[in-house]
């Protein structure tokens, strides 16, 4: 920097500084200056699947959701205690919810007798069209209606869900044991949940 | 090149060193040493004893690395980096980005299945997160810190410097006076050394001579500006690492929570974690744009006001704010600024089962920003016996066109119209593949023939095959939120501030040294001479003080015959600060380090050196040497006076 003139050199000196920060900013600049939204509006899985056990002792304590069903009903995570839950975060809109539905909607069915419920929370969502999905693909769980993620906010503290759609499964002491996020497969869920719920497959 | 003049020679105003004037003299010397292809850094510090590197073109280790420091540190090299981080965007704004828009990247990997793989090996996918970029930024990162610290290191030196020892012969100053008076010369010095520090100068004594000076803070203010320049690097830095961006778009009577399912696009600082984010909630509860009606500025927003109610914390008390342009909603030192606007139409969509498989607004988005003609789709993925999608045209205020078209002629919602083109068929969500919610992928779909009949709110069309209706309801409006969280604002704002402030200081004060000298006179009396000089004086005022305080001074002194006051131009601008040799005068005894220099070294002005005879590069060489002589030896002025 020594063939300019000082002024010359702050100001070069500046404007490199605010560059330089806007890179380690990660020069997205410009990404919110549209008027319009630029992207598909509408989070799911821009992040890949991603699949978390949590050992015993280490299990953070899962929020005591309750809400409304998309059938009306009222529907308390804290009745279940003593069941392993899986928890599963969805949407109707959302392409990876509806390639994971079959496998979930099996495995509720095939796990129901070993005592362990599935809770699905539903968010923005329109509740004709979540209807029509759980009829499309045979879910029989019931489901939180969550339009505006305040369920999901209640998970801010714990393992808050990064991705639609996310999985929790939390067991028969209200822990959260596991969490996958993105499109589940019934052969890696089947083992989680096993794992958690202490079954022998 | 004036600019490389500029910096040779004159005195640098933020810079802030008193530059020995010595190493001036050898810009002919350097010239020749200048730095060759096959030795870069045989020229850089050709005068220096201290580094006793052999100027043979052979560089150990640590000359390469210095050498390499050196490089990386210049202006030059910055200049670069900057340019090739400009240019390594490039690609992230005409690629799709994974980050972005994942959608348009898998798409990208359908339409040019040869290029996708090679793009995304070198990352051109995901750019701003490549280690080729990364290493660019780096890179312009260290040349920067590399040029501030040191600086900054060199400015705590001059900050905290005494006053030179005074040269032998003061009437060469460019301010001097001379009296005599009957004082001792001890007594003479005491009290001009009490009458300067009552003035504050920064004070140093010799045998027969009071040296002082003032203007310190100028290198305070120097000293300022350069760590706030790095304080504000860092600030920025910092809000990269732990802030975010995120956008949403919401419906009138829905809401959102500030969690990453929630958030449409969300840019997460390298260190945020999803339970990073503040868990607030906000509810759009109304929102109303006004336009100008009437005369040459027709369908000019003239405000939106966007009514919202928000929690801050889970579970804790609701507040309501109205959200305006540039008018943010600060929850949690989280900003929520309104971006935009937009229609959301209603509709009800029945499947061919006679059930109602959706209702409720669906965001269409402006393709016309004056006018507010939006386009958007319905996807109705559960639809019995077949999936059904419409892509849709709005019209807030429908007229017909020219063509006999309808088109809209106001942003304002004053004939709001739908024209709907349906589909049947698959829709293509079920293979989990993700897809814009604004955008209908036709590959697996067959349009129907439904007459393209704009439909008002109420109407309804009934779609072929069996395969159910729709409805077009009404409408709801939807705004735009932009959410961003920059822990490193306020530090940037600070350090700018700061910054600033340095900048004025070192504008505003100037460095000025007086210095005394008194003498035994052949009559008994005491020769009493001042001089003084002032650097880049631009504002003025040292010939005043210079002229006030030898006022006083001979006063103090009950001094008689003053003689040959040559207080004239005080000023020193131009040639390096204190270049008191300006003036033709007798040989120069040469400094240590200026006697290596070839024999050709002379006293060279700044009027002589000028843009047409040296060039550039001769004098970014000159620089180095004059910069390290400087630093080797701060003293070069005073020494080569006294000794």
């Amino acid at each position: 920097m020594s063939w300019l003139p000082v002024p010359a050199r702050i100001a070069i000196g500046a404007a490199l500084a605010a560059l330089a920060g806007l890179a380690t900013a990660g020069c997205d600049g410009g990404q919110i200056a549209a008027n319009v939204p630029q992207s598909s509006g509408q989070s799911f899985v821009s992040r890949s699947y991603e699949s978390t056990f949590y050992q015993v002792g280490h299990r953070p304590a899962a929020p005591s959701v309750s809400g409304t069903t998309i059938t009306g009903q009222r529907l308390s995570l804290a009745s279940y205690r003593g069941k392993t839950v899986v928890l599963n975060f969805w949407g109707s809109w959302c392409p990876p919810c509806r390639r994971e539905a079959p496998a979930l909607g099996t495995l509720a069915r095939q796990l129901q007798p070993d005592g362990v419920r599935f809770v699905g929370i539903d968010i923005r969502d329109e509740p004709d069209s979540a209807q029509a999905f759980m009829q499309n693909f045979n879910v029989s769980y019931p489901s939180l209606n969550d339009p505006n993620d305040e369920i999901a906010l209640e998970f801010h503290s714990t393992v808050p869900p990064a991705a639609i759609p996310t999985t929790l499964i939390i067991d028969s002491s209200g822990r959260i044991a596991a969490r996958i996020f993105g499109a589940a497969t019934y052969t890696e869920l089947k083992d989680l949940v096993a794992k958690v719920a202490g079954l022998t497959s | 090149m004036t600019t490389a003049k500029g910096d040779a020679m004159t005195p640098a105003p933020a810079d802030g060193e008193f530059r020995a004037a010595g190493p001036d003299l050898a810009d002919p010397a350097s010239a020749a040493a200048a730095p060759t292809p096959g030795n870069p850094a045989s020229g850089r510090r050709a005068g220096l004893p201290r580094t006793g590197r052999p100027r043979t073109g052979r560089l150990g280790p640590a000359g390469w690395l210095r050498w390499f420091w050196r490089q990386l540190t210049s202006m030059r090299t910055a200049l670069i980096l900057l340019f090739l981080l400009a240019l390594a965007s490039v690609p992230g704004s005409v690629l799709p980005q994974e980050g972005i828009d994942p959608a348009a990247v898998t798409q990208y990997y359908q339409s040019h299945p040869a290029l996708a793989p090679i793009f995304s090996r070198l990352s051109l996918f995901n750019v701003f997160s490549a280690p080729w970029f990364a290493a660019i930024y780096l890179l312009l990162f260290a040349s920067l810190a590399g040029c501030v610290l040191p600086r900054t290191v060199r400015l705590v030196g001059s900050a905290r410097q005494k006053p030179p020892r005074a040269p032998s012969n003061l009437a060469r100053l460019p301010a001097s006076a001379s009296y005599t008076t009957d004082l001792t010369p001890a007594a003479a010095l005491d009290s001009a050394a009490g009458l300067l520090g009552g003035r504050r100068f920064r004070m140093r004594r010799g045998e027969g001579w009071v040296s002082a000076e003032k203007g310190y803070l100028r290198e305070v203010g120097n000293l300022l500006f350069h760590i706030a320049l790095l304080a504000l690097l860092f600030s920025v830095g910092l809000g990269g690492i732990f802030g975010y961006k995120a956008n949403r778009l919401l419906i009138v009577g829905q809401g959102f929570a500030n969690t990453p399912t929630d958030l449409d696009v969300f840019h997460p600082g390298r260190l945020v974690s999803p339970s990073d984010l503040q868990p607030f909630s906000i509810n759009l509860q109304s929102f109303r744009a006004k336009y100008v009606t009437s005369g040459p500025q027709l369908d000019q927003p003239l405000g939106y006001y966007a009514g919202l109610s928000y929690r801050p914390q889970v579970g804790g008390p609701t507040k309501h704010y109205t959200l305006t342009v540039n008018h943010p909603l600060v929850v949690d030192n989280v900003s929520v600024y309104l971006i935009g606007h937009g229609y959301a139409p209603v509709f009800k969509v029945t499947d061919g089962t006679g059930r109602v498989r959706w209702d409720g607004p669906v965001p269409f988005i402006p393709v016309q920003q004056t006018t507010l003609t939006s386009e958007g789709v319905i996807k109705v993925p559960d639809a019995q016996p077949y999936q059904l999608g419409f892509a849709g045209v709005f019209l807030p205020s429908a007229v017909e066109g020219a063509g006999g078209q309808l088109e809209s002629a106001f942003p304002g919602p004053l004939n709001p119209r739908v024209s709907l083109v349906a589909f049947k068929g698959n829709l293509g969500m079920n293979s989990g593949e993700p897809q814009s919610v604004y955008s209908l992928d036709t590959k697996g779909l067959k349009q129907l023939p439904v007459a393209p009949r704009p439909l008002s709110a109420g109407q309804s069309v009934k779609l072929p095959d069996g395969a159910g209706s729709i409805t077009y309801v009404g409408y709801q409006q939807w705004v735009s939120l932009a959410i961003t969280y920059d822990p490193g604002q306020l530090p940037a704002l600070a350090s700018g501030i700061a910054a600033l402030a340095g900048l004025i200081l070192s504008f505003l004060i100037r460095r000025r040294r007086v210095f005394v000298r008194a003498v035994a006179g052949p009559d008994g009396g005491t020769e009493v001479s001042l001089g003084g000089l002032a650097r880049s004086d631009a504002a003025g005022g040292f010939d005043t003080e210079f002229t006030e305080l030898s006022q006083l001074l001979r006063e103090k002194h009950n001094g008689r015959s003053m003689r040959a006051s040559r207080v004239g131009d005080g000023t020193v601008d131009g040639p390096a600060d204190f270049d008191y040799r300006e003036r033709p005068r007798p040989a120069i005894p040469a400094a240590p380090h200026v006697a290596a220099a070839p024999a050709n070294a002379k006293t060279v002005t700044a009027e002589t050196v000028t843009a047409e005879t040296v060039t550039a590069e001769t004098v970014t060489a000159d620089m180095a040497t004059a910069e390290a002589a400087a630093a080797a030896n701060p003293e070069t002025l005073t020494g080569r006076e006294e000794e």
